[in-house]
């Protein structure tokens, strides 16, 4: 096993010289005399493996391809139009919504909670979500509000891909991304407030939990238990997303492919974050 | 000479000659990565640009962790790799054009395609596992850290895996040239 893992270490040592530094074959086993008739195929056979790096794109794919990125860019890079309600300053969204629900006694808010990108009631939910994550006050908070939303846009991502509207899955998944990547910053700001209590530790002869002790304590469990409830949602969505790519109409497979893509690599990263 | 950094530090904020320029410089490794990897060329082109758009639309959740930002990109084609190979079976990639032509002479680039045709042939025989090894670290010649940041393995782990897939593919390459004979 130990003699494996050695001659593993010395083939990898002859790669990185033949194949970066441009050493022969010769001048590399020429260091290793004992192994040498074991290095020399493997090393010639890894030779042989990096013709295929002569393998190109089709010029015809290439251009296209360009062309096509360069239009994804341009728009990216366009403005966008300003949502419903964005044309308001943020206290003055948060104020609308409280009229909305003073004056609607609520139904509208919650009836537009559970609407779909193509309701009219839509516009509503997502100023509603953007009112709510401002008012929630602990990071904590935030990061399951974070979560709850993310797993609303997979419902909405599968919904509309359903209903084959490439556009509506293209824009969901980018909220789904902007909504995991928030998550992510928040939980790696929790990591930074987590650390300076370290930097004023109690000294060592405190044998018995101080409060402060109980109330780290307690953080890291609640920590560990946000860090399932995102595993469970991330598993969850992933299943589901996949689930879904067998049963929508082909134009719009490539869409939920970026949306499987974008949410594996989301959730990837805010897990990441609350490990 | 402007750091890779930098370079995508303005990408991320939409700086689009940033991000044309990191996309010229990685296309073709991205592309040959899943060439080598799926064996399909028609799927290769599909995917290769769906990687980049999704690097577009993710750009912002990137972060720095010393890790080269080709680490991140090879990554988003890993995923889509492995979600493509979990949907169907392999077939054969057709390899008119290619292969890069240079200034070669036309039996050079002939003797080229033959190599690459037992290459490829040769490959798509590995476990899926070997053939992402051979093709992340001889076609697209990253360090054995950046392959093991990429599968999610152990660099030891991704050294053994190399070892197993250079003598898998010797043994393959030596079967397909004694029934060539």
């Amino acid at each position: 096993m130990k003699q494996n893992k050695e001659f593993d270490n010395i083939l990898d040592e002859c790669l990185e010289r033949l194949l970066v530094r441009g050493e022969t074959i010769e001048q590399c086993i020429q260091r290793y005399p004992e192994q040498a008739a074991q290095l020399k195929p493997l090393l010639e056979t890894a030779l042989a493996a990096k013709k295929a790096s002569a393998i190109q794109p089709r010029a015809e794919f290439k251009a296209r391809a360009r062309y096509q990125f360069r239009s994804a860019l341009q728009e990216a890079a366009t403005p966008k139009r300003r949502p419903f309600f964005g044309w308001l300053p943020r206290w003055a969204t948060v104020v609308t919504i409280v009229l909305i629900v003073l004056l609607a006694g609520g139904g509208t808010v919650a009836a537009a909670s559970n609407s779909m990108p193509d309701s009219l009631l839509y516009p509503v939910k997502l100023a509603t979500e953007r009112v709510q994550l401002m008012l929630t006050p602990s990071q904590m908070g935030k990061i399951r509000l974070c979560a709850r939303l993310a797993d609303r846009r997979v419902a909405e991502i599968i919904y509309m891909a359903d209903k084959g509207d490439v556009h509506q899955v293209e824009l969901i998944t980018q909220r789904l991304d902007e909504r995991l990547a928030t998550l992510a910053v928040l939980a790696s700001a929790l990591e930074a407030e987590e650390e300076s209590p370290v930097l004023l530790a109690p000294s060592a002869e405190e044998a018995m939990p101080s409060a402060e002790d109980r109330g780290a304590s307690d953080w890291a469990n609640n920590r560990a238990e946000l860090r399932v409830t995102v595993a469970d949602y991330a598993a969850s969505n992933q299943a589901a997303l996949r689930a879904a790519l067998e049963e929508v109409p082909e134009p719009v497979r490539a869409a939920l492919l970026q949306a499987i893509a974008v949410s594996e690599a989301g959730y990837q990263e805010a897990l990441e974050a609350l490990d | 000479m402007q750091s890779e950094e930098s370079l995508v530090r303005r990408a991320q904020n939409r700086d689009q000659e940033a991000f044309t320029q990191l996309y010229e410089e990685h296309f073709d490794k991205i592309y040959r990565y899943i060439a080598l990897r799926i064996g399909n060329e028609a799927e290769a082109e599909d995917m290769t640009q769906q990687v980049f758009l999704n690097a577009l639309q993710s750009i912002s959740s990137f972060r720095w962790k010393g890790v080269p930002f080709s680490s991140w990109l090879f990554r988003i084609a890993h995923n889509q790799a492995v979600d493509y190979l979990r949907r169907k079976k392999r077939t054969a990639v057709p390899l008119d054009e290619s292969v890069a032509s240079n200034d070669n002479t036309p039996q050079v680039i002939a003797e080229q395609k033959l190599d690459i045709e037992r290459l490829l042939s040769a490959t798509q025989k590995l476990t899926d596992a070997q053939r992402e090894v051979i093709s992340l670290r001889f076609t697209s010649e990253l360090s054995i850290a950046q392959v093991a940041e990429i599968m999610g393995k152990s660099q030891g782990a991704v050294k053994a895996l190399q070892h197993s897939a250079i003598v898998a593919l010797r043994r393959t390459l030596l079967v397909t040239e004694n029934e060539a004979k």
